[in-house]
């Protein structure tokens, strides 16, 4: 039985990092109905943002060697700062990457290699910057909480908590404000019919800009979370949770708010379910998933079914 | 030039050329390194435990390599006909995300696997030539000859039916054109040349592991598609040229020569949407050549 609750906090704290993540992707998918390849590279930055905020101090090997910014801010304020931080990233990969091609009336499947380029550039920016290194933010930054709790006899460790925990409220927070405000119901409208949406009065172009804010600050949070978790293991370890996102998204059907979190959740669980022995084929499992869904129901499991227009 | 550097070059050329046939049909594949991969281990494999292939000589004998490129391209084949028919029902995005996931199963199941070296991979697989100019010169060969059979595809039925495809599927279809098989054979051609491309390369690179078969070299061979022109072959064949250059070329800003890589895949599709090799281009240039006719010379009285 602790066993089994243990497995089972161990999945869904992952799956809930996972979910955050895919959730960026479908955000941005839902309105443009394209791929943010730099979306990887923005949740890596979250985690850098995050480790400076809490008054990290970079290595030798960067161009900001040495630098350590002079306040030390405690976790919970410094996660949602870097989610700012990374939104505006975001924002700058919007305008630069994305709008362009929108104004030009170009292919929107360029996207995947302009917002790809965008990623190299922030990827390797970081890399310029603040060296390869792999840097890890204590958890004596969340205060005075215990390492673990004990619950029902399962042993977990308070940062899978607070990592469920802040997902959970995340999610919440996301599904009201897109089922419950106006800007929330425009973002609906112009993922149904960007044209349309326009039409009726709806800025488009704005709604677009508030999806990849959203996309950016979900992707800065998951990185702070993964940061303190596990540890930042250099600029390109945004790449692996990149393509596990992918499988997430399809998983749970593109654009789909909903379907993003039961694909985190399927596939973290399915990950913590491979046992020790095979750990080595962990990162195929997300992919499996999503080569099988994608061939019995390639709408994923909450999506809407494509028809075929003339 | 480096001949070293000119090969990669090539085998960049090639690869591009793998993921060209099947976005000239619509398909937006990127199963290239997948197949790149496969072909590769299979070159590392035979070469390294088949004593029979080693010959006598001091060099490895390039009969052998030929040997390899045929068994290869039949592996990828017959792999590509099965794994071809379930994934191009799916379109567009999904069929490239789809096609990620195959790749990245292959890589995990290699990098797990005791015959293929796990992490490490395969070292010390034997040379068929004694320099880089060698292989060079090998490759060119082989990419003259598949970008010959590449505008020979181009002009003949198939090719064209691929054309309309990408052009208009429902439409194609409805000219009694199997859109089904066409897709296959352009997703069967592209793993063929891959495969084929990853037999050299294995034997250039004289050791061969999982990282080279990934997500990252999915993305930048599309990249050197979509930024070379996916309209013609020529146009993989420059952007697979240049953008395997860049980074080396770039040597000389040290640290910023990635940052630079990434801006120049960032601003190309804006400004040559359509990639910058088109049949538009061509056109204008042989008009160029030939000289604008003049109102005299069409025989237009003053």
């Amino acid at each position: 039985m602790e066993g089994l609750l243990q497995l089972l906090f161990n999945g869904l704290s992952v799956g809930a990092v996972y979910a955050l993540f895919a959730l960026g992707y479908t955000l941005v998918f839902s309105v443009l109905g394209v791929i943010n390849f730099a979306h990887g590279a923005i949740f890596t930055m979250g985690a850098y943002f995050t480790y400076l905020l809490i008054g990290g101090a970079v290595g030798a090997n960067g161009l900001l060697a040495g630098l350590q910014f002079p306040f030390a801010l405690p976790f919970w304020l410094a996660l949602p700062l870097a989610g700012i931080a990374s939104a505006a990233v975001a924002l700058v990969v919007e305008r630069i990457a994305f709008r362009p091609l929108r104004d030009r009336g170009s292919d929107p499947l360029l996207a995947l290699i302009t917002s790809l380029g965008a990623g190299v550039i922030l990827v390797n920016l970081i890399q310029l910057l603040v060296g390869a290194e792999s840097y890890s933010i204590p958890v004596g930054t969340l205060g005075s909480l215990p390492a673990a709790l004990n619950i029902a006899g399962a042993k977990v460790r308070t940062v899978q908590v607070m990592l469920l925990a802040i997902s959970g409220l995340l999610l919440a927070a996301l599904s009201i404000w897109i089922n419950g405000s106006r800007s929330g119901k425009a973002l609906q409208a112009v993922s149904e019919d960007p044209i349309t949406a326009q039409l009726l009065g709806i800025n488009s172009s704005r709604v677009i800009q508030i999806a990849f804010g959203i996309s950016g600050f979900l992707a800065g949070m998951a990185g702070g979370l993964v940061g303190l978790s596990i540890s930042i293991a250099g600029p390109y370890f945004g790449i692996g949770y990149g393509l596990k996102g992918l499988g997430v998204l399809v998983l749970g059907g593109l654009g789909s708010v909903p379907g993003a979190v039961l694909g985190g959740l399927i596939i973290g669980l399915a990950e913590a379910c491979v046992p020790a022995d095979l750990s080595g084929y962990k990162d195929a499992v997300s992919f499996g998933f999503l080569f099988l869904v994608l061939l019995i129901r390639p709408q994923g499991l909450l999506g809407r079914p494509q028809s075929n227009k003339v | 030039m480096d001949a070293g550097l000119l090969e990669q070059m090539l085998l960049g050329a090639l690869l591009g050329l793998s993921v060209y046939l099947p976005l000239r049909c619509g398909q937006l594949s990127l199963a290239t390194p997948g197949f790149f991969a496969i072909g590769g281990t299979v070159a590392a494999l035979l070469s390294t435990r088949v004593p029979a292939l080693a010959g006598s000589g001091s060099t490895y004998p390039i009969t052998s390599v030929l040997l390899e490129m045929a068994l290869a391209a039949l592996l990828t084949g017959v792999l590509a006909l099965g794994l071809g028919r379930v994934v191009l029902r799916l379109r567009g995005i999904y069929l490239a995300i789809a096609t990620i996931a195959l790749v990245e199963i292959l890589r995990v199941v290699t990098l797990n696997l005791e015959f293929t070296g796990g992490a490490l991979g395969i070292f010390g697989i034997p040379q068929p030539f004694d320099s880089a100019a060698g292989y060079a010169a090998f490759t060119l060969a082989l990419l003259a000859l598949i970008c010959w059979l590449c505008d020979r595809l181009e002009k003949n039925r198939p090719g064209r039916a691929m054309a309309a495809i990408r052009d208009d599927e429902l439409a194609a279809a409805s000219q009694g054109i199997n859109t089904a098989d066409t897709k296959l054979l352009a997703f069967v051609l592209s793993a063929l040349v891959a495969g084929i491309t990853g037999v050299v390369a294995a034997h250039f690179l004289n050791s061969w592991n999982a990282k080279l078969g990934n997500f990252d070299a999915s993305i930048t061979t599309l990249a050197f598609v979509v930024f070379g022109g996916s309209r013609t072959w020529l146009g993989p064949v420059f952007g697979g040229l240049l953008l395997t250059a860049l980074p080396e070329l770039l040597r000389p800003v040290g640290d910023l020569r990635l940052i630079v890589f990434g801006a120049v895949i960032l601003v190309g599709p804006l400004f040559f949407p359509k990639g910058v090799i088109t049949p538009e281009l061509f056109k204008s240039f042989k008009r160029r050549i030939r000289g604008t006719p003049t109102a005299a010379a069409q025989g237009v009285k003053p």
